[in-house]
């Protein structure tokens, strides 16, 4: 290969806060084994993040990552990943990733950079303007303490309209653990809470402007047909209309269609799942599936009034403003509740409306409570995991929302026995980048006509993609530790392109007849992109590198098999039942080539797959 | 000069005009257009260079495609201080003479919507041309947020 391949900008940009210095790094090197975004960005952190750092520590790294696809005409292409060692996971920090979508990702690359590598840490608080020319850092002392659509608004007037920015409010920048990195008003990075690490780092903002040189793409031809024909395959999903995850209930419909003003999108995308919304008397933002936890509490509350939309909306902007993560409000609001009802907190020691749960009152407090660490919040703002752990009597209460890893349930555990198996074995909530097998096994089935995914339609699915029905048999175990690692290989793929796993793998389409999907997309816009021809197999394979590279981050910062698990009250006679998970999970180390034991990649398994550097950095 | 006057106002005479528009309800700013736009003019992605523009106030939801209108009396052509800018005889669409155009910009400067692009590299003036009468970028817009249309212009005073 004499040609330069398209796809990527050939350079990541390494931004050392201590010392105001940056350095570009080639990302050839990187790219060949490991693609980009997830990849490229795990493989950094296996370089340089040591085990025993901590995640506020200034030898602590956050790394901004984009692949080959990102910002390409490639449907769904507007996210990225961003890794690094997370406060937030529980009951250790680990190295975890984080996506996010919006347009900054995309414009990253049309400045000129594949990864932003952020290390270090600032003397003062700062921004960072990002160029294709070079790095300006300024002073953000007349930043810091805004809100997150304030600071954009700022950052916006002072360097164009179209400057695209990241950055915190102050859940962040009091290092909260549940703290979010936001973009616009609403796409975030939520569940690693590098808010507080880019807090700890104190920088408010990174602003760019994509004014590079544009983006070579190999064979653009093939890249315009290719879109054409897969926004066709990927359309007619009704998301757009429910902008959610599963099927909108009654309240939830009156809701959006009462105050939707349109749709908002990431980056290149034909599925448009944000619904942009407008209630009187608050700021309009967009709103995706996660944000409606408060839709409930404050119904029962209010009833059906203008307070309770204000009261929802309050819930969902606040945390948007603020940079908190909306998915810790879920479990945490449920939780307050239980102590509430069992007794053991009240409205006088926490200094919080807890008696009035479901009003927007109780709402606002505890957002405002945990993003500046008032009081109580103090607690709180170290996340419920840990919160639990101080308060007295909370742990059982606390188990009930908070499956693994620290963090909220994400869809049922419960429904399903592949569902349990992903929680286990991953470092953080798997949910995120495992949409696509989740709507295959569960969602789609329970979608309304004529958007519902008949048994025998998916079962003809689950035997083209895995080569068994039995994979999406909701009463067995068995074939389910396949069927995972398939799955989490093509995510650490699509997390490493980048794309967005509501889109891939393509397992169902809408509008065909059959709802066959195609599995082989990527494949063919990664060879349309960058002029290297991929075959579908060979994805699975870099994936499987990079899942490997993933678990020997978690292995050397001391993961054990008896922590492959989820909580303990998820076990039950009728819940799931513990034999038939311990079996699988043996299964799965053995179909992973680790060993059968410990959960620890073998030597062998890591040569095979190119990874030889990490023989013997694992104990064995 | 009576000559290249006749070329560059021939088209007014015929009956048809086409140009792009858009609804900027339906958009939603995912800037698919501007991909596409800027693939197939510059042969790379540079949405920064694509002829036509998505203005996205995202705090209040508002994305509007900003297209050219391909006027019939055109401001940048007005402007144009070396006749490199004139109207196809075959569609109406305004084009620009890359032989002629030494990239002073000054139709950048005349039109309102700001819909003139200086090419980087070669240092050219450059517009949508609706890629010859079958315009990509509505072709991948998934909200089907832009259009052609077709309409009768005003004639020369």
């Amino acid at each position: 290969m004499t040609e330069k391949p398209g796809g990527w900008t050939g350079q990541m940009l390494r931004i050392d806060l201590t010392s105001r210095t940056t350095e570009l790094i080639p990302t050839r090197p990187f790219s060949e084994r490991f693609v980009g975004g997830l990849g490229i960005a795990a493989k950094i952190a296996w370089d340089e993040i040591k085990p025993d750092t901590g995640a506020f520590d200034p030898g602590n790294k956050l790394i901004f990552s984009t692949g080959p696809l990102t910002g390409t005409l490639t449907p769904g292409s507007g996210r990225m990943e961003i890794l690094g060692k997370s406060p937030r996971t529980f009951p250790r920090e680990v190295v975890t990733r984080s996506g996010m979508g919006g347009h900054w990702g995309a414009e990253l690359k049309y400045a000129g950079y594949d990864a932003v590598i952020l290390e270090g840490e600032a003397e003062r608080p700062l921004y960072i303007l990002l160029r294709r020319n070079g790095v300006i850092f300024s002073d953000a002392s007349d930043l810091w303490g805004l809100d997150t659509f304030l600071t954009q608004k700022k950052l916006k007037e002072k360097h164009g309209a179209r400057t695209q920015v990241i950055c915190i409010g102050p859940a962040g920048e009091n290092r909260s653990r549940v703290a979010t990195i936001i973009s616009e008003t609403g796409f975030a990075s939520g569940k690693s809470g590098f808010g507080g690490v880019m807090g700890a780092k104190k920088v408010k903002a990174i602003a760019l402007q994509g004014e590079g040189v544009g983006l070579p793409v190999s064979h653009p031809g093939r890249l315009i047909r290719l879109a054409s024909y897969y926004q066709d395959l990927l359309n007619k999903n009704p998301l757009r209309e429910w902008t959610m995850g599963q099927p909108p209930s009654d309240s939830h419909f009156k809701f959006f269609n009462k105050y939707r003003t349109g749709n908002a999108s990431c980056f290149g995308c034909p599925l448009q799942c944000f619904a942009f919304i407008r209630v009187p008397g608050t700021d309009p933002g967009q709103v995706h599936c996660v944000n409606y936890y408060y839709l409930k509490p404050a119904s029962d509350y209010y009833g059906e009034s203008l307070e309770a939309d204000q009261a929802l909306w309050e819930a969902v902007s606040l945390c948007n403003k603020l940079g908190l993560c909306t998915f810790e409000m879920i479990g945490i609001t449920q939780w307050l509740r239980d102590l509430f009802s069992a007794g053991l907190v009240n409205d006088k020691d926490c200094g919080l409306p807890l008696s009035r749960y479901g009003s927007k009152d109780f709402i606002v407090e505890l957002i405002q409570a945990i993003s500046f660490r008032k009081g109580f919040g103090d607690i709180l703002a170290e996340g419920a995991a840990r919160a639990a752990k101080v308060l007295p009597n909370a742990w059982s209460f606390y188990e009930k929302y908070y499956p693994a890893h620290g963090q909220s349930e994400h869809d049922s555990v419960r429904d399903f026995p592949g569902i349990a198996l992903l929680w286990a074995l991953d470092s953080r909530d798997p949910m995120i980048d495992h949409h696509a097998y989740r709507h295959l096994s569960v969602t789609r089935q329970r979608w309304p006509e004529p958007h519902v995914l008949y048994p025998d339609k998916a079962q003809a699915i689950a035997e083209k993609v895995f080569g068994s029905q039995t994979t999406i048999d909701h009463r067995t175990y068995d074939k389910k530790p396949e069927a995972i690692a398939y799955c989490q290989n093509r995510s650490a793929v699509i997390n490493s392109l980048v794309l967005c796993d509501w889109l891939y793998p393509i397992f169902v389409s809408q509008s065909r007849e059959d709802r066959m999907g195609d599995t082989a997309a990527e494949s063919k816009f990664l060879s349309a992109v960058t002029g290297i021809d991929f075959l579908e197999e060979e994805l699975n394979e870099i994936g499987e590198r990079i899942w490997n590279l993933q678990r020997a981050l978690m292995v050397r910062e001391g993961r054990t098999s008896q922590e492959d698990t989820i909580q303990d009250s998820y076990f039950s006679k009728d819940g799931i039942d513990r034999r038939d998970f311990e079996d699988a999970k043996r299964t799965y180390y053995k179909v992973r080539g680790w060993d059968e034991k410990t959960g620890i990649p073998t030597p062998e398994t890591l040569i095979k797959l190119g990874l030889s550097e990490m023989v013997g950095k694992l104990n064995l | 000069m009576k000559l290249i006057m006749d070329m560059r106002f021939a088209a007014l005479n015929t009956r048809i005009r086409q140009c792009l528009v858009a609804n900027p309800s339906a958009c939603t700013g995912c800037r698919t257009c501007e991909t596409v736009c800027s693939l197939i003019k510059t042969g790379r992605i540079f949405p920064e260079r694509a002829r036509l523009r998505i203005d996205r106030d995202p705090f209040e939801g508002r994305f509007v495609p900003q297209v050219c209108h391909q006027c019939s009396i055109p401001y940048c052509m007005n402007a144009c201080p070396k006749e490199a800018i004139g109207i196809s005889e075959k569609d109406g669409t305004v084009f620009i003479d890359r032989e002629r155009c030494d990239g002073c910009a000054l139709c950048r400067e005349a039109c309102p919507y700001g819909m003139i692009r200086i090419d980087d590299e070669q240092k050219r003036a450059c517009k949508c041309d609706l890629c010859g009468g079958h315009p990509q970028c509505l072709k991948v817009c998934p909200m089907n947020a832009l259009g052609i249309a077709f309409y009768k212009g005003r004639e020369q005073p």
